[in-house]
């Protein structure tokens, strides 16, 4: 490097800037019960965690993580979606933006803000604008031909959460049919099996998102 | 692991480009490929051309583009590089099919832009996922697929 003066800086150890990871998925697939699971992990891990949920006309998915006692219930914002809900995490996200940037100017310690929507089967994705990473959660009871389906959700989601592997012996779904053609319809890209009754595989989901994009471990 | 969490500025600006030009000289810059689509995001995992790992995360206010500089010191600068688009180009054979294909990639939600008589479908998946789509369509004869040379 020259001696100009230049004022060049190398970068220096991680701001304080709230990642923003969605987690869209089928309504009926987990996704709350799946945020229950995640917020006493990641706080035993001392990271800040607040929510934004979407629901087409009522408050019902905020409500119940407010008085879920895992979460301050200032931390937990919810928008109504009004119509379909890809709509506004993808098309506009502005109203969860909005959220967003709500959250994170109240609680400037923030780490991680979760935007839960659901609907819209298997083709919801987020707007790289709104989510900095997303998961798309399905469930086993859904029946083992889902990857097979190949939907946007599947195909184009950083992470696939397949959840509640423990109904799939009860309504006649291969678990390990699902995992093996999930991994192969995405490429090898991140697939995980979960158990959110049980918090099986809830580590390894924490585990994998402090690697893709909390970086709280570096 | 690098922690990349500023913009500092961009290649082809002083005091950079003056900067830059030194340390290529040295085997010294390093540059990480992004696809445009991934530009939005704020915090991702990427490795440069080098091998470095690296973890960008940025503040809300900034968004990665061509150029950007990410890191630089007398050891190392770290630059950005936007990958090229990669795209499918469509010729539908008559208005009636420009119709069919327009309303079944809007179902989609696929990206598009419009160039003349072309369709052109912005690729942010493998080729083969987009022409599985449009098998039916293809086989009918109602779009057929162009390459950028046509």
């Amino acid at each position: 490097m020259n001696d100009t003066g230049l004022r060049l800086q190398a970068s220096g150890g991680l701001q304080k800037s709230a990642a923003r990871i969605g987690i869209g998925g089928p309504v009926g697939s987990g996704k709350t019960a799946l945020i229950e699971c995640l917020i006493p992990d990641l706080v035993s891990r001392g990271i800040e965690v607040a929510v934004v949920t979407n629901d087409l006309v009522t408050k019902e998915d905020a409500k119940r993580l407010q008085n879920s006692g895992l979460i301050s219930p200032d931390r937990v914002l919810p928008v109504e979606a009004g119509a379909c809900p890809h709509t506004i995490i993808r098309e506009d996200p502005s109203l969860n933006i909005a959220a967003a940037d709500k959250l994170n100017s109240s609680f400037p310690e923030l780490d991680v803000i979760f935007i839960e929507s659901g609907g819209d089967n298997l083709a919801s994705t987020f707007s790289l604008d709104l989510v900095d990473y997303w998961m798309f959660v399905i469930d086993t009871g859904a029946g083992d031909d889902i990857p097979r389906k190949k939907g946007p959700g599947i195909i184009r989601s950083d992470l696939l959460v397949v959840n509640k592997i423990d109904i799939g012996p009860y309504v006649g779904a291969n678990v390990d049919l699902i995992k093996q053609e999930a991994v192969e319809v995405r490429n090898h890209r991140p697939t995980l099996l979960t158990d959110c009754k049980r918090k099986i595989g809830i580590d390894l989901l924490v585990e994998q998102l402090i690697q893709d994009v909390l970086f709280t471990d570096v | 692991m690098q922690i990349l969490n500023s913009i500092l500025g961009y290649a082809a600006d002083e005091p950079f480009d003056s900067a830059l030009h030194d340390l290529s000289h040295a085997g010294k810059v390093e540059y990480l490929t992004i696809s445009p689509e991934d530009t939005s995001r704020r915090r991702m995992k990427v490795i440069t051309n080098k091998g470095t790992e690296c973890a960008i995360a940025l503040n809300r206010d900034q968004q990665l583009s061509d150029g950007a500089v990410l890191n630089i010191s007398a050891d190392r600068a770290i630059v950005v590089r936007l990958a090229q688009q990669k795209w499918l180009l469509l010729e539908a054979q008559n208005h009636a099919a420009a119709l069919e294909v327009g309303y079944f990639i809007g179902n989609l939600h696929w990206k598009v832009e419009f160039e003349g008589e072309r369709l052109k479908v912005a690729l942010q998946g493998p080729l083969q996922t987009y022409l599985d789509r449009l098998e039916l369509l293809i086989k009918a004869g109602k779009i057929r697929t162009l390459t950028e040379d046509d």
